[in-house]
C-alpha cells in the first residue's frame, strides 16, 4: 500500500479551477519530486494534503489517502493530530516561516509539545539535540535566539529540524532552497534527505530545478496548468521524456559538457494565468507539436511511466 | 525634526517623568495605609474646610480639610487606590474580552467574523459614557459594578485593534507553519499570534487606562461610582465643586492628580506608539 495516494484531486476558488485531476503516489521512504514552472499548482496540491488550503480555496473532488486513510474525510481535529506528527511540511521562505518572537529551540520542540510526546523539559533537550544534528553550531546558545538572529540558511536548518523531530512518515518540502544562496542549496538538500532517510521519512519535494530532481528523486511528477502531464521513475523520465513540456524542462538543465558561454535554454512564453488556460491540453498554446486534436483533453496513460499527451514523444516505443 | 543637542537631552530626560509619575502614584495607592498621614474617613467637625497647612490637635493638614474635617491629602492617597485599581481591572477585563473576540473574528473569518464584528460596530456606535451611565443605573453603583460596566463599554476598542492585527498576520507563513506543526487554534492564537500583536494592544491599553481613570471619576462625580465614605477623586471633585469659592483645595488637588495621572498614561501611550513604529 502506498504511503500517500492522491487520486483525481481538484482544487478551485469559487468558479476558478486551479488544480484539476492530480493523481500521484508516494511509497514509504521514497523521494518523489513534484516539478513544474511556478503557477502550475504544486503548492496548492501540497497544502491540500496538509489540509491547510487558504481561505477561499476548496478541494472540489478527489481523495487523498495517507496510510490507507482518506484525509479529506477526517474531522479537523483528527487531521490536526497527524500534522506535525505523521505529516510534516517545510516552506520556501525560511525566515518569515518562523515565528519572529519565539526562541528557535521552542519552535523546533513545537510538534513534540503540541502532540504531548514529551514533557516541555525533554522537548527542549531533544530540540537542542536536533539542532546539533542539522549542523547548527553551539545549539544550546542558538536554541535561545530568535530567528532574526540567524541567517536564512540557518533558519532553513531550523525548519528542517522542527519538521523532522517527530520522525514523520512524510515530509512535504515546498521549494525548500529556492530562497537560499545557491552555494548552500545543495548542502541543505543533502542534509534534509540524509535525516529523512535515517527516519525512513518519505519526501514529496517540490522544486523547479531539474538538476535537484536528477540528484535526489526516485520518482518524478511533472505538473503543468494544474494537471499532471507526465510521471514516472526518475531514470525513465530523464532518459526518455515523453511529454513535450518535460522535454523542454529537461533542456533547461545546464550541462557540464556544453561549451561555456552558450545560452541556457528557456521555455518560450509564460504559464498563462488560470483564467486563460486553454480547453483541452493546457500546454498546447506553448507546444510546437500542438494541432487540433489537442483541443480535447489528453488522458494520463501508461503503467509506471505515465504521460498525458496526444503527440507523446516516442523515446522508448 | 532636527533638535539641538542640549534640547534633545532635556527632552530625553523629560521623557521619563510620565513613567516615574505613574509609578509614584501606583506606589502611593499600594502603600496608602502606611503613607497617608491619617485615616481618610476620620472626621473632625471642628477642623472643617481648613486651608492647606492648617494644624489642629497636633495634626498637620498638608492640603487642607474637607467639609467634614477629613484630611484632603489622605483622602487623595486612598482615592488613588480606587482610580488605579478600577482603571487597571477594567482595562484587564475589557482587554481579555476584546482581544479574544477580535482575534477569533480575524482568524476564523466567515460567519463568526460577521456576527462578532457587527456586535463591535453596534457597541462602538453607542456613546461610551452614556452606555456606562445607563448600565450602572440598572446594575447599581459600587466598586465591582463600575469595573464590569467599564469593561462592557470598552471591550470593542480592543476587539477592533486585535481583529485588524490578526487579519494582517493570519496568513503569514509562520502561522501556516505553526498549523502544519499541529498547533490547535487556541495555541496558534495565544502562543503564536498574540505576542506578535501585543505591541499595538499595549498602546491601546495604556491610552484606555487614562480614559478609564477619567470615566471612573466621572461616574463617581455623578454619584454612580464607589460609594461614600470611600474616598475617590471623582466624588471629591463633586463635593469640592460646592465649595470652590470658599475652599478651593477640596476640588483642586484631586483634579490636579487626575490630570497628571491621565496625562502620564497618554504620554506613555504615545511613547509606546513611537517605539513600535521604530521597531517595524
Ligand atoms: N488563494 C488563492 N486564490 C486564488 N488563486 C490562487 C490562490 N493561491 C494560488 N492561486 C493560483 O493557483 C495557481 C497555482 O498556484 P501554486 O499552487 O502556488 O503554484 P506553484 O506552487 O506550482 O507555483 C496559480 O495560478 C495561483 O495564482
Ligand atoms: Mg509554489
Amino acid at each position: 500500500m502506498s504511503l500517500l495516494a492522491i487520486d483525481d484531486l481538484a482544487i478551485g476558488a469559487a468558479d476558478l479551477s486551479l488544480v484539476d485531476g492530480v493523481t500521484l503516489s508516494v511509497e514509504p521512504g521514497e523521494v518523489v519530486a513534484l516539478v513544474g514552472e511556478s503557477g502550475s499548482g504544486k503548492s496548492l496540491t501540497a497544502l491540500s494534503i496538509m489540509g491547510l488550503l487558504a481561505d477561499g480555496l476548496q478541494r472540489q473532488r478527489g481523495s487523498i489517502e495517507f496510510d490507507g486513510v482518506d484525509l479529506t474525510q477526517l474531522a479537523d481535529e483528527q487531521l490536526r493530530s497527524l500534522r506535525g506528527a505523521e505529516l510534516a511540511m517545510i516552506f520556501q521562505e525560511p525566515v518569515s516561516s518562523l515565528n519572529p518572537l519565539a526562541a528557535v529551540g521552542d519552535q523546533v520542540a513545537e510538534s513534540l509539545i503540541v502532540h504531548g510526546r514529551s514533557s516541555v523539559a525533554d522537548a527542549g533537550r531533544e530540540a537542542i539535540d536536533m539542532l546539533r544534528r542539522v549542523g547548527i553550531p553551539e545549539p544550546e546558545r542558538r536554541a535561545r535566539q530568535l530567528p532574526t538572529e540567524l541567517s536564512g540558511g540557518m533558519c532553513q536548518r531550523v525548519m528542517i529540524a522542527a519538521a523532522l523531530i517527530s520522525r514523520p512518515r512524510l515530509l512535504i518540502a515546498d521549494e525548500p532552497t529556492t530562497a537560499l544562496d545557491v552555494t548552500i542549496q545543495a548542502q541543505i538538500l543533502a542534509l534534509m534527505s540524509a535525516l529523512a532517510e535515517e527516519a525512513n521519512t518519505a519526501i514529496l519535494l517540490i522544486t523547479h530545478d531539474m538538476g535537484v530532481v536528477a540528484e535526489m528523486a526516485d520518482k518524478v511528477c511533472v505538473m503543468y496548468g494544474g494537471r499532471v502531464v507526465e510521471q514516472g521513475p526518475v531514470e525513465a523520465l530523464f532518459a526518455t521524456p515523453r511529454h513535450p513540456y518535460t522535454n523542454m524542462l529537461l533542456k533547461t538543465i545546464p550541462r557540464l559538457d556544453e561549451e561555456p558561454g552558450q545560452e541556457l535554454f528557456a521555455i518560450p512564453g509564460n504559464v498563462p494565468s488560470p483564467r486563460d488556460w486553454p480547453v483541452g491540453c493546457r500546454f498546447r498554446t506553448r507546444c510546437d507539436r500542438a494541432d487540433e486534436t489537442c483541443a480535447e483533453r489528453p488522458a494520463l496513460t501508461g503503467q509506471l511511466h505515465q504521460v498525458a499527451c496526444h503527440h507523446a514523444l516516442r523515446g522508448d516505443a | 525634526m532636527i533638535m539641538s543637542r542640549p534640547l534633545a537631552r532635556v527632552r530625553s530626560s523629560l521623557s521619563w517623568w510620565p513613567a516615574l509619575l505613574l509609578a509614584t502614584l501606583v506606589l502611593l495607592a499600594v502603600f496608602a495605609p502606611w503613607i497617608a498621614p491619617v485615616d481618610p474617613d476620620r472626621q473632625n467637625l471642628l477642623g472643617r474646610l481648613k486651608p492647606p497647612g492648617f494644624e489642629a490637635r497636633g495634626q498637620l493638614f498638608w492640603l487642607g480639610s474637607d467639609e467634614l474635617g477629613r484630611d484632603v491629602l489622605s483622602r487623595m492617597i486612598y482615592g488613588a487606590r480606587v482610580s488605579i485599581s478600577v482603571a487597571f481591572l477594567s482595562v484587564m477585563l475589557s482587554g481579555i474580552v476584546g482581544v479574544s473576540v477580535g482575534m477569533l473574528a480575524g482568524y476564523l473569518r466567515g460567519p463568526v467574523e460577521t456576527v462578532l464584528m457587527r456586535l463591535v460596530d453596534i457597541f462602538l456606535s453607542i456613546p461610551a459614557i452614556l452606555l456606562a451611565i445607563i448600565t450602572v443605573a440598572v446594575l447599581g453603583p459600587g466598586f465591582i459594578n463600575v469595573i464590569l460596566v467599564l469593561a462592557l463599554t470598552r471591550w470593542p476598542r480592543y476587539a477592533r485593534v486585535a481583529y485588524g492585527q490578526t487579519l494582517a498576520l493570519a496568513d503569514r507563513p509562520f502561522v501556516t507553519l505553526a498549523r502544519a506543526m499541529g498547533a490547535s487554534t487556541p495555541r496558534v492564537l495565544f502562543t503564536h499570534l498574540l505576542p506578535n500583536i501585543a505591541g499595538p494592544l499595549l498602546v491601546v491599553a495604556t491610552l484606555e487606562f487614562g480614559l478609564m481613570v477619567l470615566f471612573e471619576a466621572g461616574l463617581s462625580f455623578l454619584g454612580l461610582g464607589v460609594q461614600p465614605p470611600t474616598a475617590s477623586w471623582g466624588s471629591m471633585l463633586s463635593t469640592g465643586r460646592s465649595y470652590v469659592a470658599s475652599a478651593w483645595w477640596i476640588a483642586t488637588f484631586p483634579g490636579l492628580a487626575l490630570f497628571l495621572l491621565v496625562l502620564s498614561a497618554n504620554l506613555i501611550g504615545d511613547r509606546l506608539t513611537d517605539q513600535i513604529g521604530k521597531g517595524r
